[in-house]
C-alpha cells in the first residue's frame, strides 16, 4: 500500500500532545506502506515549528522526516500540471489550494492521502485519518 | 514492457535457472525485496526520530492552516 502524507501527519507525529499522535507515528513507523509527500509539506511544517510552536529547533527532525519520505514512496514536486489540478479541486470542494494540492498529488499518483485535517480533506472524502489509513 | 542491459539480463537468468523459476519471478522477487528494504529503512529511522517528539499543543491541522500567507 502507497500513502500519501500531509504536512499535519509529520506535525502530529512530532507532537505528543495531537490527538492523533500515536497513529501518525505508527504509520510513519510501519514497515508495509511506502510513504510519501508533497515538496509543501517541508514550507507549511517548518512554518508551523517556527510560528506555532516557537520551537525554530524543531525544523531540524521535520526535515529529516521529509527526507527519509523522499528515500522511500518520495517527495512529489509541486509543478504547473499539479497545482492545475489542485485549482480545480479547491473550486469544486470549496477548500484552500494548499490543502488541495496534496489531494491532487495522491490523485495524480493514485496514492491514498493521509491527513489530520478532518474539515476540509477527510470531510471531503479527500483523505482519511492518519488511524483509517490501511482500512480496506 | 521492462528494459534491461544485455549484461543485467544474463544475470536475471542465471538466477531463474539457478533457483528453477522465471525471469519473471526473479525480477518480482527483486523488485518486492528492494522496495521492502526501503520500508524498513525509513521506518527504522522514523523510530528513532520520533524519539525527539515533544509536547507541543497538538493541533496540527489547525495549525498548518493558521500559518499559511494570509490573503
Amino acid at each position: 500500500m502507497s500513502l500519501l502524507l500531509d504536512a499535519s501527519v509529520i506535525l502530529a507525529a512530532l507532537d505528543s500532545d495531537d490527538a492523533h499522535h500515536e497513529a501518525a507515528r505508527a504509520l510513519l513507523e510501519d514497515e508495509g506502506v511506502t510513504l510519501s509527500t508533497l515538496d509543501l509539506a517541508r514550507y507549511e511544517a517548518c512554518n508551523v515549528a517556527v510560528r506555532a510552536w516557537g520551537a525554530p529547533e524543531a525544523a531540524a527532525p521535520i526535515l529529516e522526516a521529509v527526507e527519509r519520505l523522499a528515500g522511500d514512496g518520495g517527495v512529489i514536486a509541486s509543478t504547473q500540471p499539479l497545482l492545475a489540478a489542485a485549482t480545480e479541486l479547491a473550486e469544486r470542494h470549496g477548500i484552500s489550494v494548499y490543502d488541495a494540492a496534496y489531494a491532487a498529488a495522491a490523485e495524480a499518483r493514485g496514492l491514498r492521502l493521509v491527513s489530520c485535517d478532518e474539515r476540509d480533506l477527510v470531510a471531503n472524502g479527500l483523505a482519511r485519518l492518519p488511524a483509517d489509513a490501511r482500512a480496506a | 514492457m521492462v528494459s534491461l542491459p544485455d549484461e543485467l539480463l544474463a544475470e536475471v537468468d542465471a538466477e531463474a535457472r539457478r533457483t528453477g523459476t522465471t525471469r519473471s519471478a526473479v525480477m518480482r522477487r527483486f523488485a518486492d525485496e528492494a522496495l521492502r528494504r526501503r520500508r524498513e529503512g525509513r521506518a527504522t529511522a522514523m523510530g528513532a526520530l520520533l524519539r525527539s517528539s515533544a509536547p507541543r499543543g497538538g493541533r496540527a491541522a489547525e495549525q498548518v492552516k493558521a500559518t499559511r500567507p494570509g490573503p
